[in-house]
């Protein structure tokens, strides 16, 4: 039970970001402390107050965690438990109430310490300009563009960037493998995925010999990918090239 | 692009506030407000979804989703047209469906009132008020909400489970399909239960469909313009409930005061709300980034929108209580539409608003020793209980075999 109770400090520092320096968490728990000193409304005192301390202390029951991971059949997704604190509706409750009639600089301070505490989430790595209405890299799009047949479905092998993209465009595309294979925690084995990419050196003849299996109509490489033997060799025919991104189609099918 | 534009206002604005005048049409009417209407109605809307959507998903193999898709086109204008009707009636009955709850001296100074006046002083003297007290305030919040919207649309967020979500939406525009086709690589699947009950994505595209545009689009570009403002609508109503207090029967001197205080409280508040959705980033896993970052998974709309809806309406059923201990019908609605909401989000979110709503209700019932709130809203979660009944039995049903 300790070591339940432990695995749950961790998932509540991890969820505030508290190994990375941020004190959102500083400012709620401020707030909650706050109201529960001044708020008289008893009613308020039970939405505001009672309920979220209530959700910590289910949060960090370890009775309760083992009974959540049971029925859900997931313990990735016990942080989500945090979610009911609504953490931003209770510090700005509470810190409305402690400013009283200083509002300006309430505001101002409340602010600034948000600012401090928190993390601008436009700084994410993982955002970045649209390159058009989709939302998806453009290359994606031209190579779909490029490659989509007029009627059918057909099979195409590319590499682990375009993977999470390119049945966003078109689902006539489909894959030898998916995203599955780019979560490691997930632990799935795909021959096609271990001669594609976790090969340094794509080894031509057992990597040709894969592809027709599925029978994968193209082949999308990058420019720079090591290879023993072109694929031109083996009945693939340069198809065109789409940035980094060279394709070939297979001329046996 | 006019068409489809049409059609988006038609189902993302239009059908879902005739809906909601059914919920609204349950409140008394100082306390119905057009964001009352227009939140519950999309909660509404989503419950109808749910409705359509599910038994088709789990029981119908073939063109699934073209039969959830009639069935909750005939469902959602059912549900708007009675809403209309409610409208109809009151006004024919001489009940105006809208009453200003705040007659007194102190509102009718600070509100414009347009009547016997020219559209252009009245536009002077709202320009001129966004640069007062409370209006420079306001015009922060609008500033923050505009630069979140750009973001939104000028930019792109990555997210790995796009490539699960987004693709089920474009699977079901393209395939009219659900859930029977394997949305990482493609072929055919079995249900996956544990997903394929949390139908939001196919709500997307049903959007998707009826406008004419690419699901993928919808999820990135059209779903942030729409859910990001009816959040913050919903932070909006929340802080109505909490600081709005300018409606004071007699209005004396120090109540004028008063009530201008709470109201200059509630642009702070959305202030305060939005800088934590946009510093609210401290690591992956809060509602605040998903909010901002995956605004069209369903995942985030619960986190964002339906859990604070669960406390909104808390806040509803006290304040009512407060008065004649009886909550308003409507209000009774709107919970049970939220809880159906949640099975459209995502099967934990229904699991999250169960213990939500099980606390607070527990701690609401002890302060005001009302013990048969705990009933009241045990009942409102009766759709909660029947959808994860469904869950079990479809996700343990071989053991029966």
């Amino acid at each position: 039970m300790w070591g339940i109770f432990l695995e749950s400090v961790v998932i509540f520092k991890n969820y505030m970001g508290y190994h990375e320096n941020h004190f959102l968490v500083g400012i709620y728990l401020f707030a909650l402390l706050y109201l529960w000193l001044v708020e008289r409304d008893k009613r308020r005192r039970a939405v505001f107050v009672y309920a979220p301390t209530l959700i910590l202390l289910v949060f960090f029951c370890p009775l309760f965690r083992k009974v959540f991971v049971r029925i859900m059949e997931d313990s990735e997704t016990y942080y989500r438990l945090l979610w009911l604190l609504q953490m931003s509706i209770v510090s700005a409750y509470g810190l409305i109430k402690l400013m009283g009639r200083h509002m300006r600089i309430g505001l101002l301070a409340a602010c600034l310490m948000v600012v401090a505490c928190g993390d601008y989430v436009y700084d994410s790595e993982h955002i970045s300009r649209a390159e058009n209405a989709w939302h998806l890299p453009q290359e994606a799009v031209d190579i779909v563009d490029m490659i989509k047949p007029e009627e059918g479905r057909i099979t195409v092998l590319v590499p682990a960037d375009l993977i999470y993209y390119i049945r966003q465009y078109s689902t006539d595309i489909e894959l030898p493998y998916g995203r599955e294979m780019l979560v490691s925690r997930w632990d799935y084995y795909n021959a096609m995925y271990e001669a594609m990419e976790a090969a340094e050196v794509i080894d031509t003849p057992l990597f040709v010999e894969l592809t027709r299996e599925y029978p994968c109509a193209y082949v999308v490489l990058k420019e720079d990918r090591k290879i023993k033997e072109p694929l031109t060799d083996y009945g693939f025919s340069v198809y065109g090239q789409v940035g980094e991104f060279v394709i070939y189609k297979d001329m046996t099918l | 692009m006019g068409l489809s534009v049409i059609s988006l206002i038609f189902w993302l604005v239009a059908v879902p506030f005739c809906i909601g005048m059914i919920p609204a049409n349950f409140i008394p009417p100082e306390r119905r407000s057009p964001g009352f209407i227009l939140l519950s109605g999309y909660f509404g809307m989503w419950a109808l979804f749910e409705l359509a959507a599910v038994p088709a998903v789990l029981w119908v193999e073939y063109h699934n989703f073209k039969i959830a898709s009639a069935a909750f086109t005939v469902l959602s204008l059912l549900g708007a047209m009675t809403g209309v009707g409610l409208l109809y009636r009151n006004n024919k009955a001489g009940k105006p469906f809208f009453v200003r709850a705040k007659e007194n001296g102190s509102m009718k100074n600070d509100n414009c009132v347009i009547k016997g006046r020219s559209l252009k002083t009245c536009a002077l003297s709202c320009t001129g008020k966004l640069f007062t007290a409370v209006g420079i305030e306001w015009l922060l919040f609008f500033v923050l909400l505009g630069f979140q919207l750009y973001k939104a649309v000028a930019f792109s967020s990555f997210d790995g489970d796009d490539a699960y979500y987004v693709v089920e939406s474009l699977i079901a525009q393209e395939a009219d399909v659900m859930y029977r086709i394997l949305p990482l690589k493609g072929g055919s699947t079995g249900l996956d239960v544990r997903h394929a009950m949390a139908v939001f994505p196919m709500w997307v595209a049903f959007v998707s469909v009826r406008a004419r545009m690419h699901a993928t689009i919808v999820s990135h570009v059209v779903m942030p313009l729409v859910l990001i403002p009816l959040t913050y609508l919903l932070y909006y109503e929340i802080g109505r409930r909490l600081f709005d207090r300018g409606g004071t029967a007699h209005p004396g001197k120090e109540a004028l005061s008063e009530s201008r205080l709470h109201r200059e409280k509630l642009p702070v508040f959305m202030i305060i709300m939005a800088f934590f959705q946009i510093f609210g980033n401290v690591s992956i896993y809060t509602n605040e980034t998903f909010f901002l970052t995956r605004t069209w998974q369903g995942k985030a709309v619960a986190g964002s929108l339906v859990i604070p809806a669960m406390i909104w309406t808390f806040l509803q059923i006290y304040d009512r209580s407060v008065e004649n201990k009886q909550t308003d019908a409507g209000v009774w609605i709107l919970l049970v539409c939220i809880n159906m909401t949640a099975g459209v989000c995502s099967s934990i979110a229904v699991f999250l608003v169960c213990i939500l709503a099980a606390l607070t209700t527990f701690c609401l019932a002890v302060v005001s020793r009302d013990w048969k709130l705990l009933l009241k809203v045990g009942a409102a979660c009766i759709p909660n209980v029947v959808y994860m009944a469904i869950y079990v039995f479809m996700a343990y049903s071989y053991l029966l075999q």
